[in-house]
This record gives C-alpha cells, structure tokens and sequence, in this order.
C-alpha cells in the first residue's frame, strides 16, 4: 500500500500531456482565475486592508494600525468566548459527522440488501432548507409545548433530565451543533462508504485466518487503508464546521447570553448590528487563519501516524 | 515566496482596494439640501422606490400600492417599487450596506437609531419636520407619534405610518384561579407570578426569541422612576446601570425571574408560541401593542378565552414621576426620505400619499398616526376593541421609548443577551450592572460622539 | 494541498460479498453473526428514521390546521387536514418566480462551476506549468474561507459596476466560493485518467483542445453531475447572497421568498411557510432522486480516487 499521500507523488512531472502551448494553459487557466480573483480574492483582501482601519460604513474610514486585533485578542471576552464555543461545535459536529458517517457506513457493509434505498434516505435531510430544519429543531427541544425530545426521555424513565435544551446554557451548545453535525453525515457516509468497500477483500480474509478479533481488523486493516480518504473528510468537515453559521444564528441567534455564539456570527453581528466593518474585517481574517491552522494541524497529526 | 512582479502586483492591488473602500466610505455627494423641501422645477414622472419593512400583505403596503397607482393616472409614468423585508434583521443588514454603497432608495424605513441619526447629520435624509409642515400635514399628526420618530435633539427625519399602544392582556379567569387582581404598582407583579405560578398558571406569556420583548420590561422601572431622560443619559455613558433607576430595573427583573414570571425555556419560544400560550389560556398575561387587536379583540380569538380577556396599561410605581396614562406607544418603523434623490416628484407624490394614507389607513381597523381621521371598528370586533382604541384619546406627553432604538447597537446586542441571562438566574443583578455599565463605556463614544 | 493515491479497485465490483460490522465496540473474538446482523439493522432502521422523520414532519405540518400546529402536541397526528396553507402559500408568496429565480440562479452558477473547475483542473493537472502547485494552493485556500467576509467589499464593488441587483450578483460569488472544491474535485478526477490515454490521443496528433473535448470532458461525466448536485443543494437554499445582493420582488430567490410569511413583529404564518417549503423542496428533491444513483456514484469514486 502506498502512503504519504500528501505529498506530491513521485511521478509529478510538470505535465501529463506531451504537447501543449503556452498560450492553451492561458486559455483554460484565465477564465476561473478571473472569476475566482473578482468573486473571492479581491473581497478577501479588501477585507484584510479594512481589518486595520474603523469604518462604520457610512462615516469616513479611519487607519487605527493594529488596535483591533489588539483589542480582540486582548479585550473582547465575546470574542473568546464565542473561540471556545466554535471549538466545543466543531468538536460535536465532527463527532457527529465522522463518527457517525464512519459507524453507518460500516453498517451499510454488513446488510445485504437495500443499500441503494438507505443511501439515498441518509442524504435526505441534506436538501431541506435551513429555515425548516431551525424550525424543525425547535420543536424537538421545546419544554412548552412538550418537544419530541423531552417527550421521549419522559418515556423512558429519564423525566429528570427533561428541560428547554435551548434555553439551558450548559445545553445549548451541543443542541444546535447536533442539527448541523446530523444534515451533513450522509455526504461523509456516502464518501467513507466508497472508501471501505475498496479495502481489498484478500488484506481483511488473510487477517482473519490469522485470528485477528473484528476491532483488530479495523484499526490495522480497514483504517489504514481508508486513512487518505479520511484525511480529506476530516479537512472537510473541520472547514465546514469552522464556518458553520446559519443554524445556531437562526435557532438561538448566539443565546442565551453568549453560550452559543460562534465566532462567525459575532463577525456577522459586528459587521451587520454594530457597523463595526473594520473591527468584523479583522474578525474574519482570525476565522481565516484558525481555518488555515486546523488544516495544518489535521495534515501534521495524521501524517505523523501514519508514518509511526 | 519571493516574486517581485507579484508583491508588486498585490501593492498595487492593496491600494486600489483602500482607495475603492475610501471612495465608497466618502460619498456623501448629497444633491440636494435636506432642509431645502420645496424643489424647484418640473414634475417628472419616473419609478421611486421605498425599501420598507413591513409585511408582504399588510395594509400599509396594499394602501400605498393603490395610492400610487391613483398617483400614476395623472402621472403616466410613474410608479412606485415597494421592496420589503419583513424580517427585521435581514431589514436593518439590507439597508446598512445599502447606505454604506451610498445607494439608499428614494424612500426608505427606519428607527431612530443612532446609525440613522448618524445618516442625517451627514444630510443623507430629508428634515421631516420641515417636509411635512411644508407640505401642510405637520398638524394632523398625533404628537406622540411624532416625538416616537424624533432623536434626542428633537430633530425629525422620519415619518410615522401608525401608531399603536402597548397594553398588558390578562385573563380575567386565570387572575381570579389563582386570586390575584390587576396589578396597583409594577412592583407587585412578582408576588402575582408566584401566586399563579401556585395555581398552575403560567403568568406572563413572553417571546424571548425576538429579543425586543424581554428589552420593553427593563424600561419599565427607569420610566417610572426618572421618566424618559434616564435611557438618554445612559445610552451615552452619563448615566449607568449602577445608579438608581437602572438598580430598580436591575432588581425588578432579578425578582421576574426568580418568581418564574416567564415561562420555562422562554428564551427560545418565538412569537407565535407565546401568543398562542395566552390565547390558549395557558398563560395569564400577555404585553403586547395594538398591532394584534385583530387577533385579541375580534371573534377570530379563541371562544374558549374570548370573553375572559381584557387588558391594563403600564402599571405605575409609588414614587413614580410619569403618569398612568404615560407608556409605550410606538408609531413603529418609521419612513425617511432621502435627501440626494428629493425632487419634484417626489414631494409631489409624497403630498398626495400622505394627505390620502390616513383615511385609508383607519379604515383598516388601525390607529392613524393623524388625528383628523376615525378608525373604523371592525364587524367582528369585540367590545375590547373600541376601549383599546379609546386609550389613544387620553395619553400623557411623556412616552417609553423602546431601548432597543435608542443604545448603541453593540451595547444593544449585549444588553439582550444579558438581560435574559439575568431573567434565566444564569447572572447576577452585580455582575449585570457591572458588565453593562463596561459595555456602553466602551461602546457609547463610538455612536455619540 | 492533498492528493491522495488511489486504491485502484472499482467499488461495484464487489458489493455482493456479505461482511460482518467492522466496527464493533470491543474485541470480541467469536461473536454470532445472526445477533450482529439482527442488531446492525435494527440500527440501520432507527438512523434511516430519523433521517427521513424530518421530511415527513414537515410535510405533516403543511397539511394541518393553524390551530392544530398552534395548541395542539407538534407530533402527534393532526386532528384535521387542509389544504387551507397552500392556499395562503400560493397568495401571498410569489412562489412561481421564486422557483425559477432560484433554478436561473441555481443553473446559472452550476455552469459557471463545472465549465471553470473542469479548465482550472485541466490546465493544472494535465497541462501543467510551472507555478501550477501555487496556482493550486490558491484555489484551494478558497474551501477555507467563510463566505461573510466577502459580503460588504462585494456589495460596494457591485454596486459600483451597476451589478447589484441582478442574477449576476449571486451567481458569480456563489461560483467564486464553490470554484475551490470542483476544482478539488476535477483534478483528483483528472489524476486518475492514465497518462498512457493522454499519450495515445497526443501521438495521433490530438491538441490540449481536442483532447480536453474528446476525452476528459466525456470521462468526467460523473464528477460534473457530483459537483453539479452538492452544489445545487447549497445554492437552492442559499440565504446569505441573496438577501445582500438582491432588492427586487422579481429577482427574489426561494429563502427570500419564505420570509413574505413573516408579519407585524416577527409574527409568522408557520403552516403557510412549511407549506411554501414543501412546495419549493419539490424540484430539488425530484432532481435528487432520478441524478441520485449518478450523485452517490460520482462522490463514491471521488472518494476513493479523491
């Protein structure tokens, strides 16, 4: 089995095709570039020049240097805060996602029939409008009227535990990060599921006969085979989930208090309650580089594993 | 990595964006004067258009898409865009960055914020003072919907499209389960919740999502305590929470909570889920403004209830400086009009929608923001109709207003997340005060310099 | 940033082949396979549940009664159905234009996808340069970046080039923010077509054009309807563009649409608006179930190749 896929593979010469001008790398290459530039690079740094500048929007712009990245880093407890709990939903959403993606996707190995149809049922929730799953939500958790969710524990015995998860700042968090985690595992399950079926089927039979118990089988077999397909998924889902906006903004808007905000939408708020552009630029440009080091500590971490 | 032409590239790149957003940032190229109202010139039929707040079917909208299609008989030409958001957030993000691109509409909605007292010392809105007294019409406008518009200098730069009163509903049968009776002084509900609290009841029926709710009820107490001017002190850092009106507010809602006033998970039930709490003769009372009488007071109301409801304003308080007949009566959103797109037309236009809006608008069922009109009671009005109306009659000069327009907005934000923390016990009455009080010191500057 | 070599089998081959769960909890050296499987899908039942519970909640909620939805437990059974919400739905909203506004917008900015991801890919992975790995980590630096950050400079650059207020306006940053992950998507493709394919056309004297014509593009068939269908779902339901870019009734999108059902307030018509969303989720969800055999396809084998 080949390994390192990080790196660029051995074979990279510059070109798969022998003859090619200039002029046609230009041709392909111009257009994306040109409506990539206009539509995300340039915003991005007309963002990175107003983080350094107090602007409200209507009055004149002010340079300020560094005072609000001084600020932010030193003085906003919102702002920390709302770091935390973006870890703390990044975690929950990941858990949900991964975990969950990987533990149906090895279900689906074990049925014999129906796959197709679950498959297509697990993407569903997918397609359905943010607005309908925020509200959908809502009403799982609701104490009053009795939501689904404390409905059910009351059934089983678990009446103490019953409360208005979204009111509830020690619950909050993980109540609107379960909604998000839980939209999106179908897209994860589809991609893990492709990967485990190509494990050769010769590498998990030699295993057996030599005794190796199902977990076994798993970490030493399966896991290792499917790490580079992991690595992506795990890139994708950290990305996502450091962007993730719209449904704790819909469902609690940041509350109760601060216990859900996320960084995003305490930029969204600076920029659109407060006018605060410059101060909501710099803001950004943190989501930005927290996105860059998570990709960087994912890459470090699991390379080095699978290099042990 | 090291390229000389592209660092080249991206310096350049940086100052055609500074000077991009520089430009943007500097366009107050205003056309005209905004105190000059009476436009010389020629009326010329063209599109104008209003970006507005209100809902899609409303009445505001239906009344003022027949005006302007009258308008435009005897003005080929003319017509007139109406562009809502009825959700408020989604509103105030659309018309920032529109005022940011120095692209406001002719027409446009908004609250006597500080963002848009801003807008109108830059002379980006018509004096509305001066517009309506040109145009004949400052007279027929109730006072109080007028002073609802105006900031704190006095100045009026918007125009009121209702008016409205804000009452608390009860259940007549609800009070008498649990025996309690309407409330003398603010400061008796407390002891009320926890009565009906006992009885089963949930007392107070409170839509915590929207936020503005919850934000009426720390008004109440600074209101009756020091009238109107506390709120314009303390939304510019000269007065604080820590003195003693914001105290009384403080404790007030502290003492809410803890008597469970509201009920449990308040925070993430909307409007309709509270609405229906009372209206379903769950909870007992219910503080909202006239703009639901035709839910509250018409046959549409739930039978079961319908003949137990009533409703009582703002209670007063012992020491209170303001008067029974002083509370909030909000003439909502209000209609600025821009100042660089002020023309001929548009002030003819304005004088012919706003002579014929009133008649128009009472004749809906809802309050008019002018008093030469009546507002015609609905078939299928309950007698509470007419006595909710009759209120308006008889109102003092001083009014609450909301505070969700008046702090700074990032003040605003943080006081709404407070303040439910406070009601929910998840923060003390001292650490409130104090973080507040830290939030607009650093805050207020910034919007009131 | 990532390339990943390929585990070079083809899924469908061996799907047929019984396996037992991989991951179960403990070691466990003997364990019956009939209690595994019993349980394994008993569990495939409970998640396919609550995936698909939600839908049809919804479309419960649409059929009831406003003063069911309102009283009544949310999920129980209505007490009576009605047809009342669609009624609303359709007078009030402007459902219609919302639908075509969303597929103009959505069609719109699919093409600009697939035909920029596949040239970007192909003049990175298969023509190649020598800046291209740069050119590559900027494309890709784009999956990262959290879409607020470009509203306010987008919107004052719009409405500086007089492009505020068109289909434009969220077209192109929709493409601009999907472009990152199809040209992810395409260039993982493209690393898997056998250079020795490349080679052949290229002796026959086939040009980058011709063979960017004649074979990539047909090769790549189910990358573009995968790329096309995971982006559709996030541009149907975009709210964040739309609601910045967009003033006009005409020009108004499905999410803009849904809020014509919020009142004086925040006061909301839910039954009318859950009805509005069934009726806008049908389109999508139709094109869903006849691409989706093509969709998990297309995503399982860029998984594998990805």
């Amino acid at each position: 089995m080949r390994r390192g896929s990080l790196d660029s593979p051995a074979r990279k010469a510059h070109t798969m095709l022998p003859t090619r001008s200039r002029i046609s790398v230009l041709v392909f290459l111009l257009p994306p570039l040109l409506v990539y530039g206009a539509a995300v690079l340039f915003p991005i740094l007309q963002s990175l020049v107003l983080s350094f500048f107090s602007w409200n929007g209507i009055g004149d712009m002010e340079f300020v240097g560094l005072a609000n990245y001084v600020h932010m880093l030193t003085h906003d407890d919102v702002f920390w805060r709302s770091f935390l709990n973006a870890l703390g939903y990044l975690a929950i959403c990941l858990v949900l996602q991964l975990g969950g993606a990987l533990v149906v996707a090895s279900l689906l190995l074990s049925l014999r029939r129906g796959r197709e149809l679950v498959k297509t049922l697990y993407l569903l929730p997918a397609v359905i409008s943010t607005v309908a799953i925020a509200f959908l939500f809502e009403r799982i958790y609701s104490i009053d009227p009795v939501g689904l969710l404390n409905q059910v524990l009351s059934w089983v015995g678990l009446g103490s535990l019953e409360r208005p998860w979204l009111s509830d700042v020690n619950t909050v968090l993980a109540a609107v990060s379960a909604p998000e985690g839980w939209r999106f595992t179908g897209l994860y399950m589809l991609i893990i599921y492709a990967a485990l079926l190509a494990v050769p089927r010769e590498l998990e039979e030699a295993a057996i006969l030599d005794g190796a118990s199902r977990w076994q089988l798993f970490t030493k077999i399966r896991f290792p085979y499917i790490r580079p397909v992991w690595i992506t998924t795990t890139i994708m889902a950290t990305t996502y989930g450091l962007r993730g906006f719209d449904i704790p903004y819909l469902m609690t808007n940041g509350g109760p208090g601060q216990s859900s905000e996320l960084v995003t939408t305490y930029m969204y708020k600076t920029a659109f309650t407060s006018t605060d552009y410059g101060y909501a630029s710099t803001i950004s440009v943190f989501i930005v580089a927290e996105c860059l080091v998570a990709v960087g500590l994912i890459v470090f971490m699991l390379r080095r594993k699978a290099d042990a | 990595m090291k390229h000389p032409l592209r660092s080249k590239l991206r310096r350049t790149a940086a100052v055609a964006a500074v000077a991009a957003l520089a430009l943007a940032g500097c366009g107050t190229g205003s056309a005209s004067s905004p105190t000059n109202v009476s436009p010389s010139g020629q009326i010329v039929p063209r599109q104008i258009s209003w970006l507005l707040s209100r809902p899609a079917d409303g009445s505001v909208i239906t009344i003022m898409k027949k005006l302007a299609d009258d308008y435009a008989k005897d003005h080929p030409g003319f017509s007139l865009n109406l562009i809502t958001t009825p959700d408020r957030p989604s509103y105030i993000q659309k018309y920032e960055t529109l005022a940011a691109a120095d692209k406001l509409p002719e027409l446009f909605d908004t609250d006597a914020t500080p963002f848009a007292q801003q807008l109108a010392k830059q002379g980006k809105m018509m004096d509305v003072n001066k517009v309506l007294k040109d145009l004949g019409l400052y007279d027929s406008f109730r006072p109080a919907a007028l002073d609802y518009q105006r900031f704190d200098d006095g100045s009026l730069y918007m125009v009121p499209m209702q008016f409205e009163l804000e009452y608390f509903w009860y259940n007549k049968s609800l009070f008498q389960k649990a025996g309690v009776s309407v409330p003398k002084s603010l400061n008796d509900i407390p002891a009320m919740c926890t009565a009906l609290r006992k009885a089963g009841i949930t007392p107070i029926a409170l839509d915590g999502q929207d936020q503005w709710p919850l934000e009426r009820y720390v008004s109440y107490e600074p209101f009756r305590a020091a009238g109107p001017d506390y709120i314009t002190s303390l939304k510019k850092g000269q007065a604080k929470f820590s003195d003693a009106p914001g105290q009384k507010a403080v404790n007030w809602l502290d003492a809410l909570g803890k008597a469970k006033c509201f009920s449990e998970g308040f925070s993430s039930q909307g409007y309709s889920d509270a609405q229906n709490a009372f209206t379903s003769g769950q909870a007992a009372m219910y503080n909202i403004g006239t703009w639901e009488l035709s839910s509250l007071a018409t046959d549409k109301l739930n039978a079961a209830v319908r003949n137990d409801i009533d409703f009582f304003t703002l209670p007063t308080t012992p020491e209170s400086v303001t008067e029974a007949n002083e509370f909030v009566s909000p003439s909502g959103i209000g209609m600025a009009v821009n100042a660089k797109t002020y023309d001929p037309l548009v002030a003819d236009f304005l004088k012919f929608a706003l002579t014929k809006y009133p008649a128009e608008y009472a004749a809906t069922g809802a309050l008019a923001p002018t008093t030469n009109v009546q507002t015609t009671i609905p078939a299928n009005a309950t007698p509470l109709y007419q006595k909710a109306l009759d209120k308006a009659k008889d109102l003092g000069t001083k009014q609450i207003m909301p505070w969700d327009t008046q702090l700074d907005p990032t003040s605003n934000t943080r006081l709404q997340q407070e303040l439910t923390l406070l009601v929910q016990g998840n923060t003390s009455p001292a650490d409130f005060t104090s973080t507040m009080d830290s939030t607009i010191a650093q805050n207020a500057p910034k919007f009131f310099k | 940033m990532i390339t990943h070599p390929a585990p070079a089998t083809t899924p469908a081959v061996r799907t047929a082949a019984p396996r037992p769960a991989p991951a179960a909890p403990r070691p466990r050296r003997r364990a019956r396979p009939a209690a595994y499987r019993t349980l394994s899908r008993l569990l495939v039942v409970i998640i396919v549940v609550a995936q698909v519970y939600p839908l049809a909640w919804l479309f419960i909620t649409s059929l009831r009664t406003e003063q069911d939805f309102a009283s009544g437990n949310p999920f129980a059974l209505p007490s009576a159905l009605t047809l009342d919400n669609y009624a609303r739905a359709f007078a009030v909203g402007n459902l219609g234009q919302n639908i075509l506004n969303s597929f103009i917008v959505t069609m719109g900015a699919n093409l600009l996808i697939v035909v920029l991801g596949m040239m970007a890919a192909y003049a990175i992975q298969v023509l190649g340069f020598r800046l291209s790995k740069l050119v590559r980590g900027i494309f890709l630096m784009g999956i990262i970046v959290p879409v607020q950050i470009a509203l306010v400079p987008l919107f004052i650059d719009y409405s500086k080039i007089g492009l505020l207020d068109t289909y434009q306006s969220m077209i192109v940053p929709l493409a601009g923010f999907a472009l990152p992950m199809s040209v992810y998507l395409f260039s993982s493709f493209f690393e898997y077509i056998p250079r020795e394919t490349y080679e052949a056309a290229s002796l026959d004297g086939a040009g980058p054009y011709r063979i960017f014509g004649l074979i990539t593009l047909p090769l790549s068939l189910n990358t573009v309807v995968t790329v096309v269908l995971v982006n559709s779902i996030f541009i149907w339901n975009d709210f964040i563009f739309a609601n910045t870019f967009v003033l006009t009734e005409g020009l108004k999108t499905i999410p803009l649409g849904l809020q014509n059902y919020i009142g004086t307030m925040g006061k909301t018509d839910w039954t009318a608006t859950f009805a509005a969303v069934c009726v806008t989720v049908t389109p999508l969800l139709l094109v869903f179930l006849v691409l989706n055999k093509a969709m998990i396809q297309g995503l399982e084998s860029g998984a594998t190749k990805g």
